[in-house]
């Protein structure tokens, strides 16, 4: 039975326009990688993580102490919700937010402005998360009325956030005293605090993405649009849904960070770009969109965090620890690349 | 059964994207006039043209508003372009201050690859230039002496370890810039410098080096991952070469429950005033970075005269202007007004004073 190729159509193009036999069979869309594939990904992510930690050990056996796990469990924080939102984006074929400086600075500047302020710690949290999202519908308006490709959309709203960050302040501090920042350096069950709501974000969507009905949504406009088209699901809805949702997990993301990183600049969110895509990337989740699973990410961020501190311990100087992040995205790009072609044969 | 748009809709759908669009345009548009042209008195002869860093911080804006301010006093009008922190930006607006026939162009430019080529277009053009903190052949540098400011601070911190640690700290780390090439190298060497002058008897095993970006944001993971790596120091020193980098490495040690024992010297002053001053950072050193154009004003006063000195470009350590730095514990630093206040001191201020002679505790 001939299967239509898999490919994209603009979110309000009209199916009806397709010229096309009614009777044809279409592919359904894949929600994931297979279990196997699956399977293979983390025995992949963990094996090299193993390796890592393995041979940093044996190099220093102080390696393993708590320390470490402090230092390599901050780092997760704040990247591991960031790469959730950006899982989200890819996996429903909207390719790349590159819009992580502004998505992620914005709601941090409201929150620090606001606990300066003396206002209620929740409403701090709502409104970062409010600009968060604010900051996700302003890219989800362009990107799905304007039919434009979201990597340029992105990358052009976050110029253009970048200069207006930078016309409302200058640097920004969380107040020491505030509950935020004691919260921020605080640990629970030995680890940091801000951890933990990444791990919950990180489980609640591996578990939901897959299960209900929205995240089929998402997987289906990302792995086949036209054949999410014509089950009757909105792509322009999901769509939309989708960059909303990873701009309000940029809310989160800018708590966290708030909380744990007490002095920031407009242009600190850039740091936070290139580990956030590398750790998609490693994660197995395609930038084609349709395949990926979310829970891949907390081993992709645990590997991606782990490498500058055993950089550390291997005393590399200060000019290699700007080494690995860019070797590993080239990496994990060309394993992305490989599993496409594979996937296509 | 598939919805087929409308001419009515389409045309909707495009105008909630442009009206998606508009508020960001327009934002955007605010801040090219906030940090972009601005023409004074079109009738004077003599007009001053500045490029600022744009890497975000405060006195890189300062400085552009300062120079306004001393423009507008002396009756210049004034050009002010961002570099955005890019080389190519900064050399495009070179070329920008050269249609505009400025008659003399300030450089602050954090991105000084371009240097060398802006210099030649401006050379040709017969117009000349002042560059602050980053030294340029041919260009008049006006800066503070980085080494010399590393060095005080590093003695300031090197008395507290001798003080309270008897020279013993367990370990110093460095959060350097390496993008700022010889300004880091000055300036957190210099810290090094200074500390060992206290106490020569420090191990260099105890002294580690990491890149911090001169950011809070890069600084404090690196700092995390370079203390789990010395897990059993206790005794904790912190230099770097501004105080964004310092904090980072402070923040760190609080995080990993390592601030029992913990002390940071900044440099630059940005983080040692105010309300949320980390407990553990012992002091600053001040240039008031903001306050350079004020410094460069007999300068320009000369060159806007059609007398302009011979060229001191720093090349043999002789600045056309060099400026004191000014070391403070963070006690003293409260003494000092906050930026802003700064700022609009030095907006009222009479032509020829410096914010060192107006707010450095330790003259």
């Amino acid at each position: 039975m001939p299967e239509l190729a898999q490919g994209r159509l603009a979110p309000d193009e009209p199916t009806a326009a397709r010229p096309g036999p009614p009777s044809l069979k279409l592919a359904p869309p894949r929600a994931s990688w297979s279990r196997s594939e699956d399977v293979g990904t983390a025995a992949m992510i963990a094996a090299t993580w193993g390796l890592l930690v393995v041979v940093s050990a044996l190099h220093r056996g102080d390696f393993l102490s708590r320390q470490t796990l402090l230092s390599v469990t901050f780092t997760m924080a704040i990247v591991g919700v960031l790469a959730v939102g950006q899982a989200l984006v890819a996996m429903s074929g909207g390719i790349l937010d590159l819009s992580v400086q502004t998505a992620l600075i914005l709601p941090a500047w409201v929150a620090v402005s606001l606990l300066a302020r003396g206002v209620n710690i929740l409403l701090v949290i709502l409104a970062a998360l409010a600009a968060g999202g604010a900051w996700g519908l302003l890219n989800a308006l362009i990107i799905v009325f304007g039919k434009l490709n979201p990597v340029i959309v992105t990358l052009g709203t976050n110029f253009a956030g970048a200069a207006v960050l930078n016309i409302l302040f200058q640097s920004a501090q969380t107040p020491i005293s505030s509950g935020l920042a004691k919260w921020g350096s605080g640990t629970f069950l030995a680890l940091p605090n801000i951890f933990w709501p990444m791990v919950a974000i990180v489980a609640l969507a591996g578990y939901f993405v897959p299960r209900s009905r929205a995240g089929r949504h998402m997987v289906a406009v990302g792995g086949n649009p036209q054949a999410a088209r014509t089950r009757g699901i909105s792509l322009r809805k999901t769509r939309f849904s989708v960059f909303v949702a990873s701009g309000i997990l940029s809310g989160c993301a800018a708590l966290l960070f708030a909380a744990s990183n007490l002095n920031f600049v407009p242009n600190d969110g850039s740091t936070f770009l290139l580990p956030t895509l590398a750790s998609v990337i490693v994660a197995g989740i395609a930038l084609s969109g349709g395949v990926g699973n979310l829970w891949m990410i907390l081993l992709s961020v645990g590997l991606l965090s782990t490498v500058p501190t055993s950089f550390a311990f291997f005393g590399f100087s200060d000019t290699w620890q700007m080494v690995p992040p860019g070797v590993i995205l080239v990496i994990a790009v060309s394993i992305d690349g490989y599993r496409r072609a594979r996937s296509r044969r | 059964m598939a919805h087929i748009p409308t001419l009515g809709s389409r045309w909707r759908q495009r105008s909630l994207a442009v009206a998606a669009m508009a508020p960001l345009v327009a934002l955007a548009l605010t801040a090219t006039n906030g940090t972009g042209a601005v023409a004074a008195a079109s009738s004077t002869p003599f007009k001053v043209c500045m490029g600022t860093g744009g890497q975000g911080i405060n006195w890189e804006t300062g400085q552009g508003v300062v120079l306004q301010s001393l423009a507008q006093k002396e009756g210049w009008s004034s050009v002010v372009l961002s570099n955005n922190n890019s080389a190519s930006t900064a050399l495009s607006n070179v070329e920008v201050f050269i249609q505009d026939h400025c008659n003399a162009v300030v450089e602050f430019n954090p991105a000084p690859s371009a240097n060398a080529v802006m210099a030649a277009k401006l050379a040709a053009a017969k117009i000349p230039a002042i560059t602050y903190d980053i030294g340029q052949p041919g260009w008049y540098f006006v800066g503070i002496d980085n080494l010399k400011a590393g060095i005080a601070g590093g003695q300031m911190l090197g008395k507290i370890i001798k003080s309270k640690w008897n020279c013993d700290p367990d370990l110093i780390i460095a959060s350097n810039a390496a993008g700022a090439g010889v300004v880091n190298t000055e300036r957190t060497g210099g810290m090094i410098t200074g500390v060992l002058d206290e106490c020569p008897g420090i191990a260099k095993a105890k002294i580690v080096n990491f890149e911090g970006g001169g950011q809070t944001s890069v600084s404090l993971p690196a700092a995390r991952a370079v203390l789990a790596a010395h897990p059993s120091a206790s005794k904790i020193a912190v230099v770097g070469i501004n105080d964004s980098g310092v904090v980072g490495g402070l923040e760190a040690a609080e995080q990993l429950g390592r601030a029992s024992n913990l002390i940071g010297w900044g440099q630059d002053g940005s983080l040692v005033t105010g309300p949320n001053v980390d407990p553990h950072l012992a002091g600053s050193v001040f240039y008031f970075l903001e306050g350079y154009p004020e410094a460069t004003l007999p300068l320009l006063k000369e060159i806007a005269a059609g007398h302009a000195p011979a060229v001191r470009d720093n090349t043999h350590n002789n600045p056309a202007v060099s400026l004191q730095p000014c070391p403070v514990t963070a006690a003293q630093a409260h003494k000092v007004p906050d930026y802003s206040a700064r700022l609009k001191a030095m907006q009222k201020a009479a032509p020829g004073t410096t914010e060192y002679a107006l707010f450095c505790p330790n003259k």
